[in-house]
C-alpha cells in the first residue's frame, strides 16, 4: 500500500467517522424534537399513561360511557342571576391607574358574586370582545363537571359574540373565586376574574357595618398589586372592638403573604373551608398559594388604633376608626404551618387503607417541549402530554403523594374536589384537618394528601403558576365511564392551560 | 470549515459576554421597576426583558451554536478541534445544570457566572488554536501543508 493509499483511506475512514457522528447526534436531537410534538388538535382522553394507582380500571384509555356534557348543574329557578359581559380593552383600576387587559361588566376584578348556601346561581357569560375565546372556572367551587369551564374538556371556549350559561348549587360556605380557563396565563393575569363567596345559612348575615366582612382578591397587574382593584393603601372604617373577616384571595401566579400588624389575627378559613379551633397569632405571616383563598379574623384594638394587614409591594389595608393612625407595615419571616394550627377534628373518612394511591413527582430537566428546546417541568419525569392520567371511580378514596424536586414552588390545583393534607415530608399533620384545593408545594417538599372521589367528571389538576400550566404542568383526574366530546384545540381553539 | 469553526467559537465566546451584558440589564431594571413600585409574581419572565433574553439565548441560541461547533469540528481537521469543541459543549451542559440548580440554592448561581467565563475563555481559545495549527492530515502526500480547501476540493 503506497503512502498516499494509506492517506487516503484514512481521510475515508475519518470522514465515516464524522459523518457517523454528526448522524448520531442530529439524529439523536431529531428524534427527542419530534416525539416532542404535540398535535395541533387532542382529545385530553387520548394523553399521557393511565395510571390507576392500584385499582381497577388501569391500561387503555377509557372512551365511551357518561359525556362530561351531561354532568349538568341543576334545573330550576335561580335565587341569583347574574350576567357577565367580557370585554379586551384599555381600562383603570378602581384606584385610577391605567393597564391594558381584560373586564367583566367593565371592570377588573369583576363583579363580587355573594350567594348563600343553598342557592342555585346561574351566570350567563357573554364574549365581548376577547378574540382568543374565554370560560369561566369556578374556582373551588365544586360544582358538577359540565360547569367547570375548562375549555377542551368541559366545553368549548365561548368565541367573540358568543353566549354560554354556568349553572350549580352554592353548597359549602366559603371563600372562592372565579377565572377564566382559556389561554389563562394571558387572560387572569390581564384581569379576567372575580370573586364569588358563599356565606352560610345559619350565621348572621354581614352587619350593616361595612366593616364586618371584606372581599379582598390580591392581583397584580402590570407590576402593580392591588387588593380589590386597588393599589397602595386602603383604609377601612370600623369602631374599636369590632370584629372583621378579611377573605384574601391569591389571583396572582405566585404565593403571596399577608403580614399582619395592630392585632393578633385568627385564620379562620383556607381554601373555603373552616379552621378547626383557630388560635390567635402575632408573630408569623400567613402565606397564600397561587389560586388559593385565606380568610383572617381580626378584632379592631379596644383603644381606637388600626390593624394593618400588608400584602406586599405596598398594597395593604388599615382597618380601624377613621383618622387611627397607620401601624408601620413589617413583613415577618415565618410563615403560619396550616400543618399544626387549629386542633384536630374528624376529617369524614378512613385513610389507611385507600383504594387509589397515586403519585405526582414534580421536576425539571433540559427537553423539548412541543418543538422548542429549554428548561421544562416534567411530571413523574417526563414532560406533556406524556404525564399521567389518574383514573378512579365513585366512592374511592384517594391518596396522592405529591414530592416537588423542581426548584420552585408549585401551586397545584385539583378541580371539583377539595383534598385533606394527611403529612408533609414525613410529619403527619397535627393540626385542624388542612382541607385544600390549591396547595404550594415547595421545592424538596413531599406532601400526602387525600381526598373522595365523588364528583364523576375528566378533572384538572395542575400547576395554578398559569405560566407553568401553559408549559404543560397539567394531568387529569379522570372517573371510570366518564369522557369528554370536546377537544383541545380544533375549531374553538380551546387553549385550556 | 475551518473559518466556520473559527467564526462559531469566536460567536458562542461573544453569546457569552451578551449573556452577561442581558443579566445586568435584567438586575438593574428590577431595581428600577421595584423603585417604581412594581411587583413580581410567578410571571416575572414577563416583565424582565434582559431575563427573558438571557432565557432565550441560554436555552437556544448557545447550546445550538455549541452543537454546530461539534459537528463542524469533525469534518474540519484541526488539531484538537474536536477537543475543544466537546469542552465548549460540555461546559454548556454543566452551564444547563447550575442554572437548573440555582432556582432552589441561588449561591449556585455564582459557579453559574464563574463557569460562562469558563466557557468563553475555552471557545475563545479554540477560535484562537485554529487559526494557527496546521491541518491535522498527517504527511499530505506532494504538497505538504495543503489548505484545507484545496485537501477538500482534491477529494
Amino acid at each position: 500500500m503506497t503512502e498516499a493509499r494509506r492517506w487516503w483511506t484514512r481521510r475515508r475512514i475519518g470522514l465515516a467517522v464524522a459523518i457517523a457522528a454528526t448522524v448520531a447526534i442530529v439524529g439523536t436531537l431529531g428524534y427527542f424534537w419530534y416525539a416532542s410534538l404535540v398535535p395541533a388538535t387532542y382529545s385530553v382522553m387520548d394523553m399521557g399513561f393511565v395510571d390507576a394507582g392500584g385499582g381497577p380500571g388501569g391500561g387503555a384509555h377509557n372512551h365511551g360511557g357518561t359525556s362530561v356534557s351531561d354532568l349538568k348543574g341543576p334545573e330550576g329557578t335561580p335565587a341569583v342571576a347574574v350576567t357577565l359581559t367580557a370585554r379586551s380593552q384599555s381600562f383603570a383600576l378602581a384606584s385610577g391607574e391605567k393597564v391594558r387587559g381584560f373586564t367583566l361588566n367593565n371592570s377588573s376584578p369583576g363583579p363580587t358574586i355573594q350567594l348563600t348556601e343553598g342557592d342555585l346561581l346561574e351566570v350567563t357569560l357573554v364574549n365581548e370582545s376577547v378574540d382568543e375565546g374565554i370560560t369561566l372556572h369556578w374556582h373551588g367551587v365544586d360544582v358538577p363537571n359540565a360547569e367547570d369551564g375548562v375549555p377542551g374538556v368541559t366545553q368549548d371556549a365561548v368565541p367573540k359574540r358568543g353566549r354560554y350559561v354556568y349553572r350549580f348549587r352554592a353548597e359549602h360556605p366559603g371563600t372562592y373565586w372565579y377565572h377564566s380557563h382559556q389561554v389563562s396565563h394571558d387572560q387572569v393575569k390581564g384581569g379576567l376574574f372575580g370573586a364569588l363567596v358563599i356565606l352560610p345559612k345559619t350565621a348572621p348575615q354581614p352587619a350593616a357595618t361595612a366593616a364586618t366582612d371584606l372581599v379582598a382578591p390580591v392581583h397584580t397587574y402590570e407590576g402593580r398589586r392591588t387588593i380589590a382593584g386597588r393599589t397602595g393603601v386602603q383604609r377601612v372604617d370600623a369602631s374599636p372592638g369590632s370584629q372583621v373577616r378579611v377573605r384574601f384571595v391569591d389571583t396572582d401566579s405566585g404565593t403571596i403573604r399577608v403580614s399582619v400588624t395592630g392585632a393578633p389575627y385568627r385564620l379562620v378559613a383556607i381554601d373555603a373551608r373552616d379552621v378547626h379551633g383557630p388560635t390567635d397569632v402575632t408573630d408569623r405571616a400567613v402565606r397564600i398559594a397561587a389560586g388559593g383563598r385565606s380568610d383572617l379574623a381580626i378584632t379592631t384594638p379596644p383603644d381606637g388604633s388600626a390593624v394593618r394587614l400588608d400584602v406586599g409591594a405596598g398594597a395593604a389595608l388599615v382597618i380601624g376608626r377613621a383618622g387611627a393612625a397607620a401601624p408601620p407595615a413589617r413583613d415577618l419571616d415565618a410563615t403560619l404551618d396550616p400543618l399544626a394550627y387549629g386542633s384536630p377534628a374528624p376529617i369524614g373518612f378512613a385513610t389507611d387503607s385507600p383504594d387509589r394511591r397515586f403519585e405526582m413527582r414534580l421536576g425539571r430537566r433540559a427537553a423539548f417541549l412541543d418543538g422548542r428546546p429549554g428548561l421544562w417541568w416534567t411530571i413523574n419525569g417526563k414532560l406533556f402530554p406524556d404525564v399521567p392520567m389518574y383514573v378512579v371511580r365513585e366512592g374511592d378514596i384517594v391518596l396522592m403523594t405529591i414530592s416537588n424536586s423542581s426548584g420552585q414552588v408549585h401551586p397545584m390545583h385539583l378541580h371539583g374536589h377539595h383534598a385533606v393534607v394527611l403529612s408533609r415530608n414525613g410529619t403527619a399533620a397535627s393540626g385542624s384537618p388542612w382541607w385544600t384545593d390549591s396547595l404550594d408545594v415547595d421545592d424538596g417538599d413531599t406532601y400526602v394528601i387525600a381526598f373522595r372521589a365523588e364528583n364523576p367528571g375528566i378533572w384538572m389538576d395542575h400547576c395554578h403558576n398559569l405560566p407553568h400550566a401553559a408549559d404543560g404542568m397539567v394531568t387529569h383526574l379522570a372517573y371510570e365511564g366518564v369522557t369528554t366530546p370536546y377537544v383541545v384545540g380544533g375549531r374553538s381553539d380551546n387553549e385550556p392551560e | 470549515m475551518r473559518a466556520t469553526y473559527v467564526w462559531l467559537s469566536r460567536l458562542i465566546a461573544l453569546g457569552v459576554v451578551l449573556q452577561a451584558a442581558f443579566i445586568a440589564f435584567g438586575t438593574f431594571d428590577v431595581f428600577r421597576t421595584v423603585d417604581d413600585g412594581k411587583a413580581f409574581t410567578g410571571e416575572y419572565d414577563d416583565y424582565n426583558a434582559g431575563q427573558a433574553l438571557h432565557s432565550i439565548f441560554g436555552t437556544f441560541i448557545i447550546p445550538l451554536l455549541a452543537l454546530i461547533l461539534l459537528i463542524i469540528s469533525f469534518f474540519a481537521r484541526i488539531p484538537g478541534g474536536v477537543r475543544f469543541a466537546a469542552i465548549v459543549f460540555g461546559l454548556v451542559v454543566v452551564q444547563f445544570l447550575l442554572a437548573l440548580l440555582s432556582f432552589a440554592t441561588p449561591w449556585v448561581g455564582l459557579l453559574h457566572g464563574i463557569n460562562a467565563f469558563a466557557l468563553a475563555a475555552v471557545a475563545g481559545f479554540a477560535g484562537r488554536q485554529a487559526t494557527r495549527a496546521p491541518t491535522t492530515a498527517p504527511s499530505t502526500p506532494g504538497a505538504s501543508g495543503a489548505s484545507d480547501a484545496e485537501a477538500t476540493a482534491a477529494s
